[in-house]
C-alpha cells in the first residue's frame, strides 16, 4: 500500500498570505499563530496610544476577536497585518471617544491612569509620562490618534490617511492642530519643560 | 509665544513622545499565553462576550446615559454592566454592586477603607476581596464576569446556574481560573510568586505557568504552586481548613450534596490512581522536545536554571536540532541572562538556520548582536548583526535600538567622528528615540 508522508508546515514559517488563507479556511493552528505573530505589536501599539498596559490587553482581545470572527471578509490575504491594524485603529478610536464621553459625564476629571514602563522606568520618568498622557487626554480623539500614529508609531502621513480612511490634508491638519495644542500646553505647564531640561532631554 | 519658546516646547514634545514610544514593553510569553487562552474561551463561547468596560456607554443613547448617570449618582456606589448584545441564551444582564470601595479607571477596584471590597452580582454571586488586595474588574456582561487579582487574596461564591452558559474567570497573577458554580478562595503573592487555591465546592480549572496544561480541581482540593521552586502540589483539604471560604447564601446554593468530596470517580483524570498530596513538579520529559512553547512560561517565571538544566539533560545538540522556535528563543534568553553566551549564540543561530522565514529569525539577528556585545568575540561581530537586522528589517521592532547600538559601538571603536554619520541617521529617523540624546552629543562633538 503506497504511503505518502505529508509534513505539516511549521506555523512560524508561514508567510502572512498563507496564514491569512489558513485563517479564512478555519485552520485551528492559524488562530494561535496569528495571535502570537501580531498580538505583541497590537498590544504595544494600544499601550502607547492609551498609556495603559492593562487597557491595551483588553483592546487586543477585542481586536483579535473581531479579526477572527471577520476573517472570511479579508479580500487581500497578503494584507493581513494591515487588516488587523485597521481593526486596532478603529477600536482605539472608539475607546478614546468612550473616555471622552466618560470624562464629560463625570463631575470631576478622572486622574490619568498610566501604567506603562513598569519597573524599567524611574519614578520621575513615570510622572513625566503621566503628565504627558494627561495632555493627550485633552485632545480630540481623532487628533490624538493621528498624533499617536505619527509620533508614537512612526507611521507616514500617507499610511495614517489610508488606515484611518481620511484624506491626506485632513491628516495633516489634525497633526498640526494636535502638535500646536500640545506644544502650547507643555509651555504652560511650569514644571514639565523645565524638568525635561534638567534631565537633559532639551539639550 | 516667542520662536525660542515654541522651539523649546516642540523639543519637549518630541522628548515626551520619544519617552512614551520607548515605554511600552512587549508582552511576556505568559501574558501572550493567557491572552490566547482568554481569546479561545470567547471564541468558543460565541459572539456575545464583550468587555464591560467599553461596552456600556457607547450603545446607550445620550438621554439614556444621562438618566442612568443620574441614577448612579443617586445610588452612590452602584454600577451596572449591561451587555451590548443579547447573549445566545437570552440571559438577563448582570448588574453588580461594589461595597467598601469603588471602580476606577481601567476597572481597578480602589479600596475606600480597610475592610476589603465586596462585589455582589444580581444573580447571587459574590466576590470578597481581602484588605490590601489589588484587583481589576476586566469584564462584566450577560455571560459572566472576569476579574484580575494582581496581588492579594479573594474568596468567590459563584452561584451555580447549570441551565446557562455563564462563565466566570479569575486572572490570578499569571494563572487563569475558570469556574462555574463554585466556592473557593484564591491568593497570589507577587513577591514570592506563590499561587494558592482552596476549592470548597464545585469545580474549577487552572491554567498557567507550571501547570503543564489545564489542571481540573474538584471540591475539597487545594492547589499550591510555587513558581520559583517549580513546585505544583494538589492536596486534599480537611473541612476545618475551609475557614477562608465564607458560607453566605451563594455558598449554600453552590454546595449541592453530590459535589461533596468523596467519590473516587470525581477525581480528574490527571490524578486518577494517585494519592494526595500529588506533586506535578519536576523535569519535563525530554521526549517531549517537539512540543512547542514548553519553556516560554518557565522563562516568564524566571526559571532560567531549570531551562538550562533541562536542555542539558535532553542534550544540547538534540535540543538545538529539535526544539520549537519559541523554545529556542527562550533558551537563548535564559543562557544570555546566565551569561552563557556561547549557548545563547548557538540557540539563536539554530533559530535562524531552522526557521529562516520566520519574523523571529530577524529578531534573532538583533539578539545575536546583543550576545556578541557581551561576549569575547568583539564589537565588530555585533555591528555586523545589527547591520543584518537593519538591512532586512529597516522599520522593524528593534530598528531604533539596532541603529542606536551600532552608533554606540562605532564610537567605542573609532571615537565620536566615526559615530557621527550614524548619529545623524538616527536623529533623522528616530528624532525622539532613546538614543537621541547621545546622538546629538555625537553630532555636536568636534
Amino acid at each position: 500500500m503506497p504511503v505518502s508522508l505529508v509534513v505539516a508546515p511549521d506555523p512560524g514559517d508561514t508567510s502572512d498570505r498563507e496564514l491569512a488563507r489558513a485563517l479564512m479556511a478555519g485552520s485551528p493552528w492559524a488562530i494561535a499563530e496569528t495571535w502570537n505573530r501580531f498580538a505583541p505589536a497590537v498590544i504595544m501599539f494600544a499601550t502607547r496610544t492609551l498609556g495603559s498596559e492593562s487597557e491595551a490587553e483588553d483592546v487586543a482581545q477585542e481586536v483579535f476577536h473581531r479579526v477572527f470572527v471577520k476573517a472570511r471578509t479579508l479580500r487581500a490575504p497578503e494584507r493581513l497585518r494591515s487588516f488587523i491594524f485597521s481593526f486596532a485603529i478603529r477600536l482605539l478610536k472608539t475607546e478614546l471617544r468612550r473616555r471622552k464621553t466618560r470624562a464629560w459625564l463625570s463631575f470631576q476629571r478622572p486622574e490619568t491612569l498610566v501604567d506603562l514602563g513598569g519597573e524599567l522606568m524611574d519614578m520621575e520618568s513615570r510622572d513625566l509620562l503621566r503628565r504627558f498622557y494627561a495632555l493627550l487626554d485633552r485632545l480630540a480623539p481623532r487628533h490624538r490618534l493621528v498624533f499617536a500614529l505619527r509620533h508614537l508609531e512612526s507611521m507616514t502621513v500617507d499610511e495614517i490617511a489610508a488606515h484611518m480612511e481620511l484624506s491626506i490634508s485632513t491628516v495633516k491638519r489634525a497633526l498640526e492642530r494636535a502638535t500646536s495644542k500640545l506644544t502650547i500646553w507643555i509651555e504652560a505647564d511650569p514644571g514639565l519643560a523645565g524638568f525635561l531640561d534638567e534631565k537633559g532631554f532639551l539639550r | 509665544m516667542t520662536t525660542t519658546g515654541e522651539s523649546r516646547g516642540r523639543r519637549a514634545l518630541a522628548a515626551l513622545a520619544g519617552m512614551a514610544r520607548g515605554s511600552a514593553r512587549p508582552p511576556t510569553p505568559a501574558q501572550l499565553d493567557s491572552g490566547l487562552a482568554a481569546l479561545r474561551s470567547r471564541l468558543n463561547a460565541g459572539p456575545a462576550q464583550r468587555s464591560a468596560g467599553r461596552s456600556s456607554i457607547m450603545r446607550w443613547s445620550l438621554v439614556g446615559t444621562l438618566a442612568a448617570t443620574a441614577a448612579l449618582v443617586a445610588m452612590g456606589v452602584v454600577r451596572s454592566g449591561p451587555s451590548r448584545l443579547p447573549a445566545p441564551s437570552e440571559l438577563p444582564a448582570l448588574t453588580y454592586r461594589v461595597e467598601g470601595g469603588n471602580l476606577g479607571d481601567g476597572g481597578y477596584l480602589q479600596e475606600s477603607g480597610r475592610g476589603g471590597i465586596k462585589l455582589f452580582f444580581s444573580e447571587g454571586t459574590e466576590f470578597i476581596l481581602k484588605p490590601g488586595t489589588r484587583s481589576r474588574l476586566r469584564a462584566v456582561d450577560a455571560s459572566g464576569a472576569r476579574i484580575a487579582i494582581e496581588h492579594g487574596a479573594a474568596s468567590f461564591l459563584v452561584t451555580p446556574a447549570p441551565a446557562t452558559d455563564r462563565r466566570w474567570q479569575v486572572d490570578v497573577g499569571p494563572f487563569l481560573v475558570t469556574v462555574k458554580g463554585t466556592v473557593f478562595t484564591v491568593s497570589w503573592d507577587a513577591a514570592t510568586e506563590t499561587f494558592d487555591l482552596k476549592l470548597r465546592h464545585g469545580s474549577v480549572t487552572v491554567r498557567g505557568p507550571a501547570t503543564g496544561g489545564e489542571i481540573a480541581l474538584r471540591a475539597g482540593q487545594r492547589l499550591l504552586i510555587n513558581l520559583p521552586q517549580g513546585e505544583t502540589v494538589i492536596s486534599e483539604q480537611k473541612p476545618d481548613e475551609w475557614i477562608d471560604a465564607p458560607a453566605g447564601p451563594a455558598a449554600r446554593a453552590a454546595a449541592p450534596p453530590a459535589e461533596r468530596p468523596s467519590a473516587a470517580s470525581d477525581r480528574p483524570a490527571a490524578l486518577a490512581g494517585k494519592s494526595a498530596p500529588t506533586s506535578r513538579a519536576g523535569k519535563l520529559d525530554p521526549a517531549r522536545l517537539d512540543n512547542d512553547r514548553r519553556w516560554t512560561g518557565a522563562l516568564a517565571a524566571g526559571h532560567l536554571d531549570r531551562i538550562l538544566a533541562e536542555a542539558e539533560q535532553a542534550g544540547l545538540r538534540a535540543t538545538l536540532d529539535r526544539a520549537s522556535s519559541d523554545d529556542l528563543l527562550a533558551l537563548a534568553d535564559a543562557a544570555r541572562y546566565r551569561r552563557r553566551m556561547d549557548l545563547a549564540r548557538d540557540a539563536l543561530l539554530a533559530e535562524r538556520r531552522r526557521f529562516p522565514a520566520s519574523p523571529r529569525s530577524l529578531d534573532g539577528a538583533f539578539r545575536l548582536g546583543r550576545v556578541e556585545e557581551a561576549s569575547d568575540r568583539g564589537l565588530a561581530r555585533a555591528i555586523e548583526w545589527y547591520d543584518e537586522y537593519l538591512t532586512r528589517a529597516p522599520t522593524g521592532t528593534y530598528a531604533s535600538e539596532a541603529l542606536g547600538r551600532k552608533m554606540t559601538l562605532m564610537s567605542k571603536l573609532g571615537g565620536p567622528s566615526r559615530a557621527r554619520p550614524f548619529a545623524e541617521e538616527y536623529l533623522r529617523r528616530f528624532p525622539g528615540g532613546t538614543y537621541a540624546g547621545p546622538a546629538r552629543a555625537f553630532v555636536r562633538a568636534p
